[in-house]
């Protein structure tokens, strides 16, 4: 899985150099060209201010000069290049939620086709990009974006590039409030991607030899029939032209269940956009950080649960600019930082299962409702050999299957055999563990976000 | 034009049925959307709290219930639809609660249901998704639920309705069960096809799939005739407030916030020939008293634009 760093609200486009440099810092190797850097939402809401507005400072205005694209780009092409961050995937430029105004689709439909010629020209193997849906009727959505869509995957062909277009989850705007739009439902998704790569697969093959392989690509791009990196060329059968980007932040907007949403496409996700919201503003925060009175207010157990159960390893996108736009300045390094560490421990809580698999046997170190859910969990496919617990009491108890034995049984262990500790107690036990002189791996185990919760709790355990 | 119907719930009292079902008729409604899920609240259920009402027999139900279907009557007003009490399983609860929702509540609810002259009854799906996991299993557990008086339904000519409803994350409202329409009306189909009648039907309620995020037009246009009832009602996006449709607005163009005119194509669209019903009972609480008979007057008068809007 990548874990692509927040560009928005970060790096300014013309002096993108210390905002490419503090990710890096923070630990992302990975950098989306973000095209909304160049002309966001608020181009299309005033358009006649905004024009003024890049008159006086001398930068190209998209809606009039869409060709000016890799003009607007330059600076932070040209930064990038001066650091080791890789950017193996792009977001177009899309208009504000609440546009009813038809003619609008037509302004950013040359700006977006600019941005698919440069976005595949830099080797970038996916490009995030939302279907039009300014003024387009309930019914009416798919005859009105088929053309445009598989007029950006011809782009993809004439640039030689496997860049694979991967459709959003959209909302709709009622008078202030917003609902399912285009692409939140997972039938309409699998329909539109069927027929669209359908389509675009009919269109004349590049020369594989010719495919470009891009200068500053992600270099892992991944071809899912295949298996190999982007670029390369294996005489097998090519990538799908289009697949999907599930918006965390949209599907909470709009009430969804983000695990029934990515059990209905599986591996046509190829890229999540990681963002935290409300559910009512559409805001893009740090996940776990919007929170009322009750909680958090997206449901990260449906993401994790949703995202574990396809084995989810595609790119993870993390967008929280409106996080940072209101987080002191001085502070942002320590924010990126924060924000890398959230995304691994959602890689590491996605891929859970992964931590037993590395080891031949396991023990778990706990005997309590965290135990009980290990076994309900992942006791059938990884059996732990025993449990153990520091309650003298319950030594040689039977539990969930297990018997508990003491800790000192853990000495004996044999090689290649890992301590999960299931206790919320980690670095406490971890420290008595290492104390004890043991040396077998050690890691943590964690129920929070598992697939399956018992109804009750365990009490005086 | 299509016909009106609203709650009986705060305008029907059991002290003078004939009161609240005279005062329904003359705001302008000729249909009742008969509240019994008052007689066994979920705010008791949840504490684990059984009232005993439906432990009563089948007979006393009917006699307590005779003074309603009479009034009913005289007044000239259809009891078109009821709602079933809620919820039909309660997570972690004891088993003899939950065991009595499944043999006493429900299929009482029936019998009264065939002895007020009811044609549909509308059910709530069961919210078990955090624990079992997915909308599937959780939708397997409802099923099991619903074949529990299915038989009964197909017995006495009843249509039980599935309702689209939520559930929250941190008090955040998303997404319960039934708020799939491709799915809703895969199963309709299905169970309709096993019991060889209608059974089943839909249960559409706008102000929860408001809160929830639904497109009222796109569900709408997709459930097509499986669309049995309706639960009208409105609110701000945030919480279910049970308000009268055009309430609420977010922007300074007071513009409602709430999809009337999708909600209105899409009825026209599948041709709707049941009852414009409202599931407005808390207006009643929000208006002084003296008010109360021209707020109904209000409600119907919507169920009434609708109806024009519709038949255009």
């Amino acid at each position: 899985m990548r874990i692509i760093g927040n560009v928005l609200g970060m790096v300014g486009s013309r002096r993108p150099s210390q905002g490419l440099h503090d990710l890096e810092r923070a630990g992302y190797e990975y950098v989306p060209l973000d095209f909304r850097l160049f002309c966001n939402e608020q181009a299309f809401a005033g358009m006649k201010r905004n024009r003024q507005e890049a008159l006086e400072c001398g930068i190209p205005f998209l809606p009039d000069h869409p060709e000016q694209v890799p003009e607007a780009a330059k600076a932070y092409l040209a930064a990038l290049g001066q650091t080791g961050l890789k950017m193996p995937a792009a977001l177009t430029t899309s208009l504000p939620r609440d546009r009813s105004n038809p003619e609008l689709n037509e302004i950013l439909k040359p700006i977006v086709e600019e941005e698919v010629r440069l976005a595949a020209r830099q080797g970038c193997d996916a490009l995030v990009v939302r279907p039009l849906y300014a003024g387009i009727p309930c019914g009416e959505e798919w005859e009105r974006n088929r053309a445009y869509l598989l007029k950006l995957a011809s782009i993809v062909r004439e640039e030689h590039s496997s860049m694979q277009l991967l459709l959003e989850n959209q909302s709709k705007y009622i008078e202030g409030h917003l609902v399912r739009g285009t692409l939140s439902d997972p039938a309409e998704v699998i329909r539109w991607l069927d027929a669209l790569n359908t389509e675009a697969f009919a269109l004349k093959a590049p020369d594989a030899a010719s495919v470009n392989p891009g200068k500053k690509s992600g270099g892992t791009g991944f071809s899912k029939d295949t298996g190999a990196a982007a670029g390369e060329s294996t005489g097998k059968q090519e990538r799908e032209p289009f697949a999907f980007c599930l918006d965390v932040g949209t599907a909470n907007l709009c009430g969804q269940d983000v695990y029934e949403l990515c059990t209905a496409l599986g591996d046509r996700i190829r890229a999540v956009l990681l963002r935290d919201c409300n559910g009512h503003s559409d805001d893009a925060l740090l996940p776990f950080t919007s929170i009322e009175k009750h909680g958090c207010q997206t449901d990260w157990l449906s993401v994790i649960r949703g995202l574990r159960t396809i084995h989810f390893d595609g790119d993870l996108i993390m967008d929280f600019h409106d996080s940072l736009a209101n987080f002191p300045n001085f502070l942002w390094p320590q924010l990126l930082k924060l924000s890398k560490e959230l995304a691994d421990y959602l890689h590491w809580q996605i891929h859970m299962g992964d931590a037993m698999r590395r080891y031949r046997h396991i023990v778990l170190f706990g005997a309590g409702n965290m135990c009980r859910n290990y076994m309900k969990n992942y006791g059938e496919e990884f059996p732990p050999l025993f449990t153990c617990d520091n309650n003298e009491s319950r030594w040689g108890e039977e539990f969930c299957g297990l018997t508990i034995e003491p800790p000192e049984k853990l000495k004996s262990l044999p090689e290649g055999t890992a301590v999960f500790i299931c206790n919320l107690y980690y670095r406490e036990i971890e420290q008595q563990l290492r104390g004890m002189g043991i040396r077998n791996p050690i890691e943590y185990f964690n129920d929070q976000y598992l697939n399956t919760f018992y109804m009750d709790r365990l009490k005086g355990l | 034009m299509l016909e009106t119907g609203v709650q009986t719930h705060n305008i029907v009292m059991d002290e003078d049925p004939a009161a609240g079902f005279r005062m329904m008729k003359e705001a302008g409604f000729g249909c009742a959307d008969f509240s019994l899920n008052m007689y066994l609240k979920n705010t008791d259920l949840y504490r684990y709290r059984l009232n005993g009402f439906f432990s009563q027999s089948v007979e006393e139900l009917e006699r307590f219930f005779t003074p309603h279907k009479e009034a009913a009557a005289v007044a000239g007003i259809r009891i078109h639809q009821m709602h079933m009490p809620y919820p039909n399983f309660i997570p972690g609860a004891p088993d003899e609660i939950n065991g009595y929702l499944v043999k006493e509540m429900a299929p009482k609810s029936m019998e009264i249901c065939r002895f007020l002259g009811c044609r549909y009854i509308v059910v709530h799906g069961l919210k078990v998704r955090k624990y079992y996991g997915s909308e599937e299993a959780e939708w397997e557990a409802t099923e099991q639920f619903l074949h529990t008086v299915l038989p009964l339904a197909k017995e006495y000519g009843k249509v039980i309705c599935i309702e689209n409803i939520y559930t929250n994350s941190g008090g955040h409202i998303i997404e319960g069960p039934c708020c799939d329409a491709v799915k809703a009306a895969e199963r309709i189909d299905r169970i309709n096809a096993q019991y060889g009648a209608e059974v089943l039907g839909f249960c559409f309620d706008t102000g929860h799939a408001n809160i929830a995020g639904l497109d009222l037009e796109r569900f709408v246009r997709t459930l097509g005739p499986r669309l049995k009832v309706l639960h009208i009602h409105d609110n701000d996006g945030r919480a279910d407030l049970h308000q009268m449709p055009f309430t609420f607005t977010i922007t300074r163009e007071n513009h409602p916030s709430t999809d009337w005119e999708g909600f209105i194509r899409a009825l026209r669209s599948i041709h709707f020939d049941g009852v414009l019903n409202f599931e407005t009972a808390p207006v009643l609480n929000s208006f002084p008293e003296e008010l109360r008979p021209e707020a109904l007057h209000m409600i119907a008068a919507i169920g009434n634009y609708f109806a024009k809007r519709i038949a255009e």
